[in-house]
């Protein structure tokens, strides 16, 4: 062996260490796959809202499954590309961010340093380890799969278009407990009970079960109604896709301060914010009304759903979706786009009127709103307004929509300066000043629109006042 | 019952419980319409499950959601709890309209605010849950029912369950 001198450096050692690497890792690559290519159990995907979404391999599975690749073909926003064009994103992508989310609100509001001892008392769970490592995994799953059920085009009719007693949460319910997705739960590092997941993902008032603290709050942090993620996640991923403001807001200043904090009535625990969080809930109350009186509830959107049904209605077999489950996972926004596009232009066809509504653009048109004046004389005015134009113009010439905002005040405990839980409803003129989101349209046929506003120009006045219902015992 | 004739009850319960100075805010309007619905047979619709503060009504919240959008009903700040929910000069005249539904369920109004006028959210948890056991299990003893509570609510404690029990073993008494 040649000794080599360097700059009074013996260079040996160097050597034989750099040998002695150079074995090692030749020992260790032999042990890899055949392709030399460290195998990954840590996976990411870019994402327009929260840049990267990271998952595991396990979790990559249940990404994979059938109902979730499904997912890529559900407009997360049903026919609203047709007022806002680049509104084409899908379910799929939402349920990445859902459950990207649930995660780190999970991590933020379980932080050793962010729990009271009281909170502790009251939810024994935070203080076991593997307990707190299983509930994340089921709340992430849960967050993943809280849109499996959803029909074609999303929420568009689903109350007319499924069976009695089925909507898209029971379909959710179904496939989570379905045999293709129990045998990946329990498969899983630690194995899931598909019940846990079920119950977070449909939350207290679908899941119709009953649920512990512990599991009430997990549920809050997918579908609550102040901070639950997939409404945080849709108001940001909708604008950012629409092209519009309204939805957006400091939804990272507002996560770093969710807490799970005593409500100040009782001490029941409940998702809340840190004082310095205030602001960022009132930006998020503001940003879901603006963006619902905006885009969700556009009038031209709301009547395209309105056709949709329709032409479903004369589609579908029996006038409903199947709620088998291999049938649910055939059917598309796909199937149903391709149909409406034939039946648009083939007479032939059923739904053929319906589909010419929506693919030509000849939907109905806003004939009455709901407006506060009307609203002092009779508050069922829009109802009155359509019952006598369909007497007037035929059923076939009419249409009626309404909406009013779900979930109750915008009442949650702050965390304050000193320690103690207030109502938010207590500290914020803002969030008890927002109003509540509501709709009543009365549309008709484009060909009948002149006639109509003249017609309720006449009597406009009349049917306000003598409509107002009074059927009293 | 259609909407607005349910919404003419609840603006009249709302009414009566502010006059009596409960704190009437939206806990203290869903207990008293659970007891309404659930202990005097008024027949409302709403469904209840076991959540927050004990029984609760999903549809319930959304119905006074929509009264206030409807302007029936208005949110009046009070101190640390939150707001109050007050019916408005609307839901007088709503009222006005149906005279015949308010006559039929007066006596059962005037019960509930009779018995949970006075008292705040933590007590009407205790309470409302009570009733709750009451309708699961009402064949069992009051101390089952306490104790059936008590595991239900692990912050009331036993002996404060049993007194729930046995209070609204009264009022069912009293309401019979």
């Amino acid at each position: 062996m040649v000794r080599i001198k360097s700059n009074g450096c013996d260079l040996f050692g160097e050597v034989l260490l750099l040998q002695w690497l150079i074995i090692c890792v030749t020992v260790s690559a032999s042990n890899m796959p055949k392709s030399g290519k460290i195998q990954k159990h840590e996976h990411e995907v870019r994402d327009p809202i929260h840049v990267f979404i990271h998952f595991d391999s396990d979790e990559r599975k249940v990404i994979d499954s059938r109902p979730l690749q499904r997912l890529r073909h559900i407009h997360q926003l049903a026919l609203t590309y047709l007022i806002y064009p680049s509104a084409t994103h899908r379910r799929f992508e939402h349920s990445l961010g859902v459950m990207d989310l649930a995660g780190k609100v999970f991590d933020i509001v379980v932080k050793d340093q962010n729990v009271s001892e009281e909170v502790r008392r009251f939810l024994p769970e935070i203080n076991q380890e593997n307990k707190l490592m299983y509930w994340r995994r089921v709340l992430r799953m849960a967050a993943l799969c809280h849109d499996v059920g959803h029909l074609p085009f999303s929420h568009a009719a689903e109350d007319k278009l499924l069976p009695e007693g089925w909507n898209h949460e029971r379909l959710t319910k179904v496939i989570i407990l379905s045999e293709e997705m129990k045998s990946i739960w329990a498969a899983m590092t630690p194995p899931l009970r598909p019940e846990d997941i079920v119950k977070l993902a449909l939350g207290p008032r679908k899941a119709d079960l009953n649920f512990s603290r512990w599991e009430t709050i997990l549920s809050e942090i997918i579908v609550g109604d102040a901070f639950g993620v997939d409404r945080i996640d849709y108001l940001l991923r909708d604008s950012h896709h629409a092209g519009v403001s309204y939805g957006k807001f400091d939804h990272h200043r507002l996560l770093e301060t969710l807490r799970i904090l005593p409500t100040p009535a009782t001490r029941e625990p409940a998702l809340g914010v840190e004082y310095g969080g205030l602001q960022s809930a009132e930006a998020l109350v503001i940003a879901r009304y603006l963006i619902y009186s905006q885009v969700y509830f556009h009038s031209v959107r709301r009547i395209c759903d309105i056709h949709l049904c329709d032409f479903l209605a004369q589609w579908l077999s029996g006038s409903k979706f199947s709620t088998e489950l291999e049938s649910h996972l055939s059917m598309t926004d796909n199937e149903v786009t391709a149909a409406l596009i034939s039946a648009a232009f083939d007479a032939s066809k059923p739904g053929h009127e319906a589909a010419r509504w929506i693919i030509c653009r000849e939907h109905f048109r806003v004939l009455y709103e709901r407006n506060p004046t009307d609203l002092a004389v009779n508050s069922e005015s829009a109802s009155a307004i359509f019952d006598a134009a369909v007497k007037q113009f035929g059923a076939e010439s009419v249409r009626a929509d309404k909406y009013t905002q779900k979930g109750g005040s915008h009442d949650f405990p702050v965390l304050q300066r000193d320690g103690e839980p207030v109502s938010s409803l207590a500290l914020s003129e803002t969030l008890k000043a927002i109003p509540i989101f509501a709709i009543d349209y009365v549309f008709v046929k484009p060909e009948r629109r002149l006639e109509a506003e003249k017609w309720l120009e006449t009597n406009h006045d009349a049917i306000i006042k003598e409509g107002r219902a009074k059927e009293d015992e | 019952m259609n909407r607005l004739k349910q919404d003419a009850l609840l603006s009249e319960l709302a009414d009566q419980l502010n006059r009596l100075g409960s704190w009437c805010g939206e806990t203290h309007m869903q207990k008293a319409t659970y007891f309404l619905q659930g202990l005097r047979k008024v027949p409302l619709g709403f469904d209840f499950i076991l959540y927050k503060h004990g029984p609760f009504s999903f549809d319930l919240r959304d119905e006074l959601t929509s009264m206030r959008a409807d302007g029936f009903l208005e949110l009046h700040a009070q101190g640390q709890y939150g707001p109050s929910l007050v019916p408005t000069r609307r839901s007088t005249e709503l009222r006005q309209d149906y005279p015949k539904t308010l006559k039929k369920y007066e006596a059962d109004i005037e019960f509930v605010c009779d018995a949970l006028g006075n008292q705040n959210v933590a007590e009407l948890e205790k309470l409302a849950t009570a009733l709750y056991v009451y309708f699961q299990r009402e064949s069992s003893s009051q101390k089952v029912r306490a104790k059936i509570l008590h595991d239900l609510k692990s912050h009331i404690s036993l002996s404060d369950s049993l007194d729930a029990v046995k209070q609204v073993d009264t009022l069912i008494q009293r309401s019979a």
